[in-house]
């Protein structure tokens, strides 16, 4: 028994302290990225793709912190991500309750479709928006509506983020529903409360560390979305502003991309410094989202 | 009073088929089967979790099928107590009288009262986490108890304690039963915990209602072959019946009867008694019988001891399990003579 627990212990541990090193090594070997490129400054020399001033961009991390396209991104990822997480935990968790409480017919079907839209590749959610909402009846309805959901930043972001967040979402709230004996609520019921007081003062008490995990895993996995997003709505920086309504100007997320799909433009733009950079960025915002889900996670009372 | 007429359902692999009872208020009943007869399927359809596929269940004359959960007024206590894990003990014996919106300065009273009565002082803070399985069942009890419910309904109640706690919260449960007057419903597939509690009996199987009736009652007169044997009647044959004598194998035994033809024998083991000459036995003397009639001489060929009595198997041609007292040191490869008494041998 002793011996059984410390092989466990062993490889847990082992395999922890070689994840993190492994972690560490990627994290801390690719910092000179961050410092000026010389290959990558000839070749903006030679194409000079951003045209006129490249100032900035031939200095430490691409001088990320004084560009406005960072902070709008920064901007534009934290306020869809928001919306994104709230849409998404205020239609996913009643339909995870749905799901696990109720008997619905199809419901094999519907849990089916949730998990198999988490195994596809994001650019397929992508893509298939693209088929659904770009041709065919739906489109004609946008033409006739007089807006787009492709390409645009209202909705077209918040769709495209909330299709994959929406199933883990879901997944993640469902697994806590099914984790509590669903007897608490009929018992609660048969002693004289309303379904509602029965969910508030029992199942909601008893799954809210579940379900700020659901949240959270929701707006990681929003905030980590790259290929829907740019294959339904593409890259906005080049757009002139004059294509921006007021609002999002007022928002001050203008002439901004996602920042995942920023990390990536910005490599193939040649910008190597500045890419790296924001991607840094969205693995500390990645690593304290995940440290703030345990915290919260671990609280919980499951059971 | 609860009153189930001609009560049909169909829950994935469990079946209800014709179920008639009757309830009184104040009863303790207790449902008796195997696993798989369908009596948690009664009552969660009682309960109301499910849809029977029809008939009718009345309470004191009121149809609640339509009623959803919280208007039938029937307290649920599942097989793992379901108390709440939230909320402390304190708080899951008030949860249905604060669902009622009573005023908080009767809840405490009527929380005290069951507090004292179920004599859980001590653990009123707790969390149910920190229950013992008998605690746990007090305050499932308590819980179901406080709102007043016209019939309390328990799935397996005592199948979660180990044996010993078992027959102290069976008497607990039967004097609560008591001291309140109300109707409870008990399920179990144990013939002893059964008997410990109940006022009367309903036998199921293969989900229809097989017999009802007191423990005496039942026991005196099983209607089928599977009541006398869930009831541990143990001995049962085969019988030929002239309306005279019995014939079971080679065996004739005296039963004056009405029945003629094919019936079924059912001996209970308490009934059948030892015969001996032997000075220290403490058995009845074959000289002091009156009557001489159906005594079989056989040989012991497994003796068990249990805490209050020998359960022997002896051979008399037919196999026959009988009880005999511990002091007598029973051992195998003895023969010994026995009696089956008329009035014991019941014909089904």
């Amino acid at each position: 028994m002793f011996g059984e627990r410390m092989l466990f212990k062993s490889f847990f541990y082992g395999f922890a302290i070689l994840m993190f090193s492994y972690s560490a090594y990627l994290f801390v070997s690719n910092i000179d990225q961050l410092s000026v490129n010389q290959a990558a400054v000839e070749t903006r020399e030679l194409t000079n793709v951003w045209g006129d001033p490249q100032t900035g961009r031939n200095e430490f991390a691409g001088g990320f912190w004084k560009d406005a396209y960072f902070w709008k991104s920064l901007n534009l990822t934290l306020i869809i991500t928001v919306i994104t997480t709230i849409l998404v935990s205020l239609a996913g968790i009643p339909t995870a309750y749905a799901l696990s409480t109720f008997k619905i017919p199809g419901k094999t079907a519907i849990e089916i479709l949730f998990s198999s839209v988490i195994v596809l590749p994001a650019s397929s959610v992508g893509l298939c928006l693209i088929v659904l909402l770009n041709h065919g009846p739906l489109f004609q309805l946008q033409k006739w509506m007089g807006f787009r959901f492709a390409h645009s930043i209202f909705p077209g972001m918040i769709i495209a983020s909330m299709v994959l967040s929406f199933a883990f979402g879901v997944s993640a709230w469902k697994a806590t529903f099914d984790s509590i004996n669903p007897r608490f609520e009929i018992v609660a019921r048969s002693l004289g409360s309303s379904r509602w007081r029965a969910f508030k003062t029992i199942t909601l008490p008893l799954s809210k560390g579940g379900i700020a995990a659901g949240i959270i895993l929701a707006w990681t996995r929003t905030m980590a979305e790259f290929g829907a997003v740019l294959f339904f709505c593409g890259t906005f920086s080049e757009l002139p502003a004059s294509r921006f309504s007021d609002l999002v100007k007022f928002l001050k997320i203008d002439q901004a991309d996602w920042l995942s799909v920023a990390v990536w433009s910005q490599i193939e733009y040649g910008n190597v410094e500045y890419g790296f950079a924001l991607a840094y960025v969205l693995v500390i915002i990645g690593f304290f989202s995940v440290y703030l889900m345990h915290r919260i996670g671990a609280k919980g009372y499951i059971w | 009073m609860i009153e189930i007429k001609n009560l049909n359902g169909n829950l994935g692999d469990f079946k209800l088929r014709g179920i008639n009872l009757t309830v009184e208020t104040g009863e303790y009943h207790v449902i008796l089967g195997p696993t798989g007869a369908g009596k948690s399927v009664l009552i969660e359809y009682i309960v109301g979790i499910y849809s029977p596929v029809s008939g009718k269940i009345f309470v004191n004359g009121e149809d609640i099928l339509s009623l959803p959960i919280e208007e039938r007024n029937i307290a649920y206590v599942p097989q793992d107590y379901a108390l709440f894990p939230n909320l402390s003990v304190e708080k899951n014996l008030a949860y249905g009288l604060e669902a009622r919106n009573m005023p908080k300065s009767n809840i405490h009273k009527i929380v005290d009262e069951i507090i004292a009565s179920l004599k859980i002082e001590s653990i009123r803070h707790r969390m149910p986490l920190h229950l013992s399985g008998g605690e746990k069942q007090r305050v499932a009890l308590g819980r179901a108890l406080a709102t007043k419910p016209s019939i309390v309904l328990m799935d397996e109640p005592l199948s979660a304690l180990d044996e010993n706690l078992r027959s102290t919260m069976a008497r607990e449960l039967r004097r609560l039963q008591r001291e309140t007057h109300s109707t409870f419903i008990h399920i179990s597939h144990n013939f002893e915990e059964a008997s410990d509690v109940a006022d009367k009996i309903t036998i199921m199987n293969e989900g229809r209602i097989v017999q009802t009736g007191t423990l005496q009652a039942l026991m005196k007169k099983p209607e089928t072959k599977f009541t006398a044997d869930f009831l541990k009647t143990q001995n049962i044959f085969k019988a030929v019946s002239d309306g005279n004598t019995l014939n079971i194998g080679k065996t004739t035994l005296v039963k004056k009867n009405q029945l003629k033809g094919d019936v079924i024998a059912a001996i209970r083991p308490e009934n059948i008694l030892v015969i001996s000459d032997a000075p220290n036995n403490k058995e009845p003397n074959n000289k002091e019988l009156d009557n001489k009639e159906n005594i079989l001489s056989a040989t012991i060929e497994t003796v068990r001891l249990k805490p209050y009595y020998t359960e022997i198997v002896l051979n008399a041609q037919l196999p026959i399990v009988l009880y005999g007292r511990n002091e007598n040191n029973y051992r195998p490869g003895q023969t010994i003579k026995i009696q089956l008494p008329q009035e014991s041998i019941i014909l089904i």
